[in-house]
């Protein structure tokens, strides 16, 4: 009972903790978003030129796949700032001292993570309840709305939440790579269970199944298709035809399905638990850095010079006082690239080297996608800096801080960008193809501005890590017209479009940072 | 060369006043602002610094208003923050490389001047480390090395000696003195001793407002006569605190040695020399029973 009373008492605060900030209200703004989203037909679940009739079952089976699938996502970079939040307080240490037990903190934080991500699923059932009263095509049955929020979306939510804590926990997964890893995990966790005809965390097999025996049972030459997308439409405009479903049968096996996803998580709490090391600092650092704390031991007992030895300065004379915007640059550019390993430069020079190599088109398209992805986490420190090592107060009261501090910090990150995708550059510029140089170019300006602009306004790398990744696998390796900022094939450019997007990012990096500053 | 504070307010959220109807006008010297927690020195350096604006009031520094033209004073600032971090992959040298082209240093000048500065705050040896393993005091020295890159004409320091040891204060004292000629440095603090140290002036601080300003001879002329050793038994120390401000006491073998601050000395009682922290604490208490000083 006393364990129970601490696990709750600690999550409560936890999650008063969040609910009282700002950025929560975000959160719930996205929820609403993606109701009103579901509401105003923009996301569409359909079966080919099937959709169902808007009863009860076909809208809480919508809500309920709207939720699992786009909320175990972004639900996840949400609540991914729990154990580093204790971290960055200092409160993780108070907690440490204290008889707590590595199981109880994970799964205290696990249980924050759910109850803010349950917030988020209140709204998004409230929006599955409009949709009904407002546009459904049948009465409502409270029943059958709920059971798939209880069945499937909890299970799903409580995975996400215990999936975010052991991100914070485990070696490498904790660091930014985690949001990138994070993001193929995501992918394979919706696609790969209903591939195998496995239950999946999402519930995506259930309904199909079961919406598809439907349709096959009123049309046998129907193909099957099954698709749940966010686009433009009119609600109840497109598919043509109708089917009346009426919902999932739950019964013990599908019940069984769920009941396996919350051992999942529970699963996933304790693996988090073997890898906390209850904020001890000597499993903060890296191995780097753990060499060089090693030998802070041998520089901490320096002899100091005598206290009353005399102190002296020479003068800096007048002409020193030259401000120098290249000399900013190259510090910025040396500040981006320090504490990386030398394996890191070595598979970013390979694919530079590699991505101008490759005669074929679609490998170097390929090469280049990689090349793209791997400095995500260099770019990401671009206007989060000042906040995740506290050096605001030193940057922000130097001359010229949005005149020159910012720019310079663009520049870097555009002749960084310049050398990454340096590779396919040299074969265009050679082949004087000026449509890709154009893409190209843009693409160059285009990444470090959303880095910059994405970092000024979140204060977080997590924010560009989270959203870069997705955009990069849409657009860049899918080669998505309107999604493919570098324009990596020919279909695929649209080097206007990103230009006007650079020019309002741009915009954006320095409305943030003036918004920050007490004077410019 | 003057910083000129004219009512100077700061608002935070709902209606709490950080800050309120400071004024002050600063000339080269040190200046030492001493004030309890919350006092609101930390907002007022802050403001100095251009970090925060404030609600209302002006500042100008040699006569150009802070608010129209914020690099006159950026461009002349040193400032150690109270909290302050690093970035860990760089190490001494590197950092102050970059803080120096952040402040429009001459890359060869700033190059000697590091030397110096490194030598001066005795990281020389640790200079090719990286700063993530730094520890707290010498991470304190890195700011001290930073406030000091571009030859400040207005030194701010807030808290500067926390972290740092006893040898290390000690000699941070002297170089603020050594620097103080020609230049206006600013020490917040709410230890006595840095400051009696070091200051020409003294601005005490007490809920957002300006308690007093003045020279700490002037300070210490203002409890003259008004402080006295009292012998009494160690029972009745608890009785003592209630009816006089105590501002030190000493375990002896004849009962407790009680430093009193008072108009008229307690039973037996003999009069010794103030000090800047009898001072200090006479005057905020008469502020807090809402008496002038």
């Amino acid at each position: 009972m006393n364990s129970l009373h601490i696990l709750y008492q600690m999550a409560r605060a936890d999650f008063l903790e969040r609910v009282r900030r700002y950025s929560f209200l975000v959160t719930l703004a996205f929820a609403v978003y993606l109701g009103y989203s579901a509401y105003s037909g923009q996301v569409v679940l359909r079966l080919g030129d099937y959709r169902g009739v808007y009863n009860t079952a076909w809208l809480s089976a919508l809500m309920t796949l709207v939720t699992t699938t786009f909320l175990s996502l972004v639900g996840f970079y949400v609540v991914r700032n729990s154990v580093d939040r204790d971290q960055q307080t200092g409160v993780g240490r108070i907690l440490a001292a204290t008889p707590m037990t590595r199981l109880s903190y994970t799964a205290a934080k696990v249980a924050s993570n759910f109850a803010v991500l349950s917030a988020m699923v209140l709204v998004l059932m409230a929006a599955a309840i409009i949709m009904q009263l407002t546009k459904g095509e049948g009465a409502v049955r409270i029943g059958a709305l709920m059971a798939p929020f209880l069945f499937v979306v909890l299970p799903a939510m409580a995975v996400v939440a215990a999936m975010a804590i052991l991100f914070e926990t485990a070696p490498i997964l904790r660091s930014g790579a985690g949001n990138i890893i994070y993001f193929f995990v995501w992918t394979a966790l919706l696609v790969a269970p209903v591939q195998a005809s496995l239950p999946d965390m999402a519930g995506i097999g259930a309904f199909m199944n079961s919406m598809e025996q439907t349709v096959k049972a009123i049309d046998p030459a129907w193909k099957r298709s099954f698709s749940l997308s966010l686009g433009s439409g009119d609600f109840g405009a497109a598919p043509s035809r109708t089917v009346l479903w009426q919902g999932l049968h739950w019964d013990a096996q599908m019940l069984l399905g769920r009941i396996l996803w919350l051992g999942v998580a529970v699963g996933l709490t304790a693996l988090a638990a073997v890898f906390f090391h209850r904020f001890d600092p000597a499993y903060e650092r890296s191995r780097k850095r753990q060499e060089a704390r090693d030998n802070t031991t041998v520089a901490e007992t320096t002899q100091l010079s005598s206290a009353a030895a005399p102190v002296h300065l020479t003068p800096l004379p007048a002409q020193a006082r030259r401000s120098r915007f290249g000399r900013l640059v190259i510090c910025e550019l040396r500040l981006m690239l320090k504490g990386r390993r030398w394996w890191w430069y070595a598979v970013m020079a390979g694919l530079i080297v590699a991505s101008a190599a490759v005669a074929d088109a679609n490998g170097r398209a390929g090469v280049l996608a990689a090349a793209l992805l791997w400095p995500v986490l260099v770019w990401s420190q671009l206007g989060t800096r000042e906040n995740r090592f506290d050096t605001g107060a030193l940057m922000f009261s130097s001359p010229e801080p949005l005149r020159k501090q910012l720019p310079a910090m663009l520049t870097a990150g555009i002749l960084f960008t310049a050398a990454v995708a340096a590779g396919p550059a040299v074969r265009d510029l050679m082949a004087g193809d000026w449509g890709a140089i154009a893409a190209w170019t843009v693409g160059v300006l285009f990444i470090p501005t959303l880095a910059l602009a994405l970092g000024v306004w979140s204060g977080t790398s997590k924010t560009f890590e989270a959203i870069y990744t997705v955009w990069w696998y849409v657009g860049v390796v899918n080669h998505i017209r309107g999604l493919d900022f570098i324009g990596t094939m020919p279909p695929s450019r649209a080097p206007l479009l990103f230009f006007v997007l650079t020019l309002a990012l741009a915009a954006a990096a320095f409305a943030g940072r003036r918004a920050r500053l007490a004077y410019a | 060369m003057e910083l000129q504070i004219e009512r100077v307010g700061k608002r935070y959220s709902g209606d709490k006043w950080a800050l309120r109807e400071f004024s002050l006008k600063m000339g080269p010297g040190i200046l030492g602002l001493l004030g309890p927690n919350g006092a609101g020195k930390t907002t007022l350096m802050s403001i100095i610094a251009t970090i925060t604006r404030p609600t209302e009031g002006t500042l100008h520094w040699n006569g150009a208003e802070l608010a129209k033209d914020p690099n006159a004073i950026r461009t002349v600032l040193g400032y150690l923050p109270q909290d302050f971090g690093v970035y860990p992959n760089l190490n001494a040298v590197e950092f102050l490389e970059y803080l120096a082209a952040v402040k429009g240093l001459d890359a060869t000048a700033a190059r000697r001047r590091i030397e110096e500065l490194l030598d001066l705050v005795n990281l020389s040896d640790v200079r090719k480390r990286p700063l993530g393993s730094y520890s707290g005091g010498m991470k304190q020295r890195i700011g001290i090395a930073q406030a000091l890159l571009n030859d400040p004409q207005l030194l701010i320091v807030d808290e500067p000696t926390a972290g740092l040891d006893p040898e290390e204060r000690v000699r941070f004292r002297n170089l603020l003195s050594e620097l103080s000629g020609e230049r206006i440095v600013i020490l917040s603090t709410h230890i006595v001793s840095d400051v009696e140290a070091t200051a020409t002036d003294i601005a005490l601080i007490s809920q957002g407002s300006l308690v007093a300003h003045a020279s700490p001879e002037e300070l210490l002329g203002m409890v003259e006569g008004k402080v006295w050793e009292w012998v009494l038994p160690s029972a009745e120390l608890p009785a003592a605190r209630q009816s006089y401000l105590i501002s030190n006491t000493m375990h002896r073998a004849d009962g407790i040695h009680a430093r009193v601050v008072a108009q008229s000395p307690p039973p037996q009682a003999a009069p010794v020399p103030p000090t800047l922290e009898d001072a200090y604490l006479f005057c905020m208490s008469r502020h807090r029973a809402g008496a002038t000083i």
